[in-house]
């Protein structure tokens, strides 16, 4: 398989101090890739790293062989950044805001049927046409994970995806990305919710103060943890990392 | 009680942000400077005005019972009662040689105002009242050099006519008391020379205006040009807080991150951002303008008759379409020079409501040289508030309209190479912005702010400190899988 994503050695300093400390991996294509770890412990500085977003400081990431610091406009043709709690510009409609973005990738009849997928995944029935400020959070989500996902990006970067979320939007949201990685768009991203990701991905990273202490298929990590559910991994691991400071 | 204290300072400590104080601090900064401003314009026009005299030598007149009055010892005795010291009489009040053009001969004296006796003046007033037949009573002339200099720029010049006004007046005292019996002279010693607005004239671009007043031409000139200022101070203030706000929204909405990854490039965004402000700003100032025109015309009519109509196409004081294709040009730099401005600001607005805050430089940046041009004039202002106007890009089409009427080319020239610069420069440095985290992290993560914030900690600045903590291992530094993880 194709390496969709690949972070060698990644570093990422806010002035003098260090959030990601030398993060390295590999996605293949077609993978749903999950980034897990408590709060501020580096999953968001490296999904926007990866997303063009933020500057790299030492290391490199490459997107299909693309490089993130000095291809950044390649890049941007073939990823989907998706941000924890984005929004939509509130005067647009559902479909004028899908129209808009539509508009960055395609003209004319291509453009349209780009619409119309978003329209199609987002399934907001007569909603799609009322504007974006009267939608509920679980409407904008998906009308964010269709914005994402309608343009056929090659890598999805999504940040916290179903936060927040009811119980019937967060299952139909892991319904789309199960779909969409199954069409063999590259998915990585980042959850607190563990059941969420041992559900969905297909290998894990845990990050703990910006390093990356785990790496694996979440089937293998419980094995190797003697633990029932990567959620106990997640504990046992963060633990033995408090223990040994 | 405590629970309203609490709210109380909550909601204080919101809206008494440094952004906010410091904008209210400038504000009283503007407006102390601003009195100042026009305190010293109202002095300037207090001050005793500077003229020459030409054919003072002319201007003696003795008459038959040995009594003598003289016309520059006239003005001598003013400027005496007036506390001015002897010696520097002759630096007020110049005598004047008249040895070529008279603009040229005010220049050489640098002097904006001229009384002109006619030539024999004395020997005629002193021939009429000798009982002469067929001489007639002479005149004073008097020449104005126009100065655009705001508006109390032509107080000097109503100055100096009041004085040849109250010389008539001292003339005519004179010679009344000296006995006549002719009752016919009567008139000729209440006004003994003539002196009304036609003998008066007034120089504009090199060119000689008869009869006009320089009172009138500013006002003329006023009334033509005063809502250029505020309507681009209007426009400043409006396409700034639609960029500013901008920014503020697409933070605090959370679609800036997302623009940000689209496949479209950053001098895009920033491009498309500038343009629609700069349409949107152009509209406001059209429909300001029109909405402007009418109401100032209305306010203008009724008071027109007062000042005297003057029509300063008659007096050559117009604007060509060159000139107003320069003003166009201004006025275009001028917005993209304050959107530039605006679009660095925006980039640190947090939200809407910081953004709000942000305005208030630009808001202050665009009024002070309205209020400069309005009071003191670009050419009646002091070398200060010259550069400190002239460094505010947008002054530049506000001096502009009367520099072009002027014909000071070379003053609206250099401040469009100025605007292209400074609009150059700020788009550089706001393409440089969106290519760097300060949009997405903000200022607090910057290096210089952290080293800021480091310096203000208790024991900052401790080497042996900052030496110590290099040894101390970072935590979660054990990585389990070091190097690069791959699937298996």
């Amino acid at each position: 398989m194709t390496d969709a994503l690949v972070l060698d050695d990644v570093h990422k300093s806010y002035g003098n101090r260090e959030a990601v400390h030398g993060i390295s991996l590999t996605v293949k294509e077609g993978e749903i890739f999950g980034l897990i770890g408590h709060n501020g412990a580096g999953k968001t500085t490296t999904l926007r790293m990866i997303s063009t977003l933020l500057r790299i400081t030492s290391g490199s990431i490459q997107v299909y062989g693309y490089d993130v610091a000095k291809e950044p406009d390649k890049v941007r043709e073939l990823i989907s950044y998706l941000p924890e709690d984005a929004g939509a510009y509130k005067d647009l409609t559902g479909r004028r805001y899908l129209d808009f973005i539509a508009s960055f990738f395609a003209t004319g009849a291509e453009k349209d049927a780009m619409v119309q997928k978003g329209m199609e995944i987002a399934d907001l029935g007569d909603r799609i046409d009322s504007k974006v400020d009267t939608y509920s959070k679980g409407m904008m989500r998906r009308l964010l994970i269709a914005r994402a996902i309608m343009p056929s990006p090659k890598l999805a970067i999504m940040d916290e995806v179903t936060s927040g979320l009811d119980v019937i939007n967060a299952f139909e949201i892991r319904e789309i990305i199960r779909s969409i990685a199954a069409s063999g768009v590259t998915v990585i991203m980042s959850s607190h919710n563990m059941f969420e990701v041992e559900m969905l991905c297909d290998r894990v990273g845990l990050i703990d103060h910006g390093n990356l202490v785990l790496l694996g298929n979440p089937e293998e990590l419980k094995n190797q943890y003697g633990a029932k559910s990567l959620e106990e991994v997640f504990v046992k691991v963060i633990k033995e990392a408090e223990g040994s400071e | 009680m405590n629970h309203l204290v609490n709210i109380i300072k909550k909601e204080l400590r919101e809206l008494l942000t440094p952004g906010s104080v410091i904008s209210v601090l400038v504000m009283v900064m503007l407006f102390a400077g601003l009195g100042g401003l026009i305190g010293g314009e109202v002095d300037k026009a207090k001050a005793l005005p500077v003229f020459g005299i030409a054919n003072w030598e002319d201007g003696d007149i003795v008459l038959d019972d040995g009594t003598e009055w003289d016309v520059y010892t006239y003005f001598y005795t003013i400027y005496e009662n007036a506390h001015v010291p002897a010696s520097e009489i002759g630096n007020y009040v110049k005598k004047v040689e008249l040895t070529g053009d008279i603009h040229d001969v005010m220049m050489e004296n640098e002097i904006s105002a001229l009384i002109v006796l006619q030539d024999d003046f004395g020997d005629q007033i002193e021939s009429i009242m000798a009982g002469a037949v067929g001489v007639y009573k002479p005149a004073v002339y008097q020449y104005y050099l126009y100065e655009p200099t705001g508006m109390f720029g032509s107080v000097s010049s109503t100055t100096v006519s009041s004085l040849v006004a109250a010389m008539s007046d001292s003339l005519s005292a004179f010679l009344i008391k000296s006995s006549i019996e002719d009752k016919s002279q009567y008139s000729f010693l209440s006004h003994p020379f003539y002196y009304g607005d036609e003998y008066l004239n007034t120089v504009v671009n090199g060119k000689e205006c008869s009869g006009v007043t320089p009172q009138a031409i500013a006002s003329a000139v006023s009334s033509s040009t005063m809502m250029i200022p505020i309507i681009i101070m209007i426009i400043i203030m409006m396409v700034g807080s639609i960029v500013i706000s901008s920014m503020g929204s697409e933070k605090e909405n959370k679609t800036l991150e997302t623009l940000l990854t689209l496949p479209i490039r950053r001098t895009s965004i920033v491009t498309g951002k500038i343009v629609a402000a700069a349409i949107v700003g152009l509209v406001y100032g059209a429909a300001y303008m029109v909405g402007m025109s009418f109401y100032m015309s209305n306010m203008m009519n009724p008071l027109s008759s007062v000042g005297g109509d003057v029509s300063l196409a008659d007096i050559g004081i117009v604007l060509t379409m060159t000139d107003y294709a320069i003003l166009m040009l201004s006025m275009f730099l001028a917005i993209v020079c304050a959107l530039g401005i605006c679009m660095i600001l925006g980039a640190f607005a947090k939200n809407y409501k910081s953004a709000q805050t942000m305005t208030m430089p630009m808001s202050i940046l665009s009024m002070l040289p309205m209020f400069v041009i309005m009071f003191s004039g670009w050419y009646g202002s002091g070398m200060i508030i010259k550069a400190v106007t002239f460094a505010i890009p947008f002054s530049h089409p506000m001096i502009a309209v009367q520099s072009l009427m002027f014909g000071d080319y070379p003053l609206v020239f250099s401040g469009i190479a100025y605007m292209a610069v400074f609009a150059a420069v700020s788009i550089l440095i706001t393409v440089r912005l969106y290519s760097s985290d300060i949009l997405i992290t903000g200022l607090g993560q910057s290096k210089a702010v952290q080293r800021f914030k480091k310096g203000r900690r208790p024991g900052a600045g401790r080497s042996w400190m900052r030496r110590a903590s290099r040894n101390i291992r970072p935590r979660g530094t054990f990585i389990i899988s070091p190097g690069r993880l791959s699937p298996r």
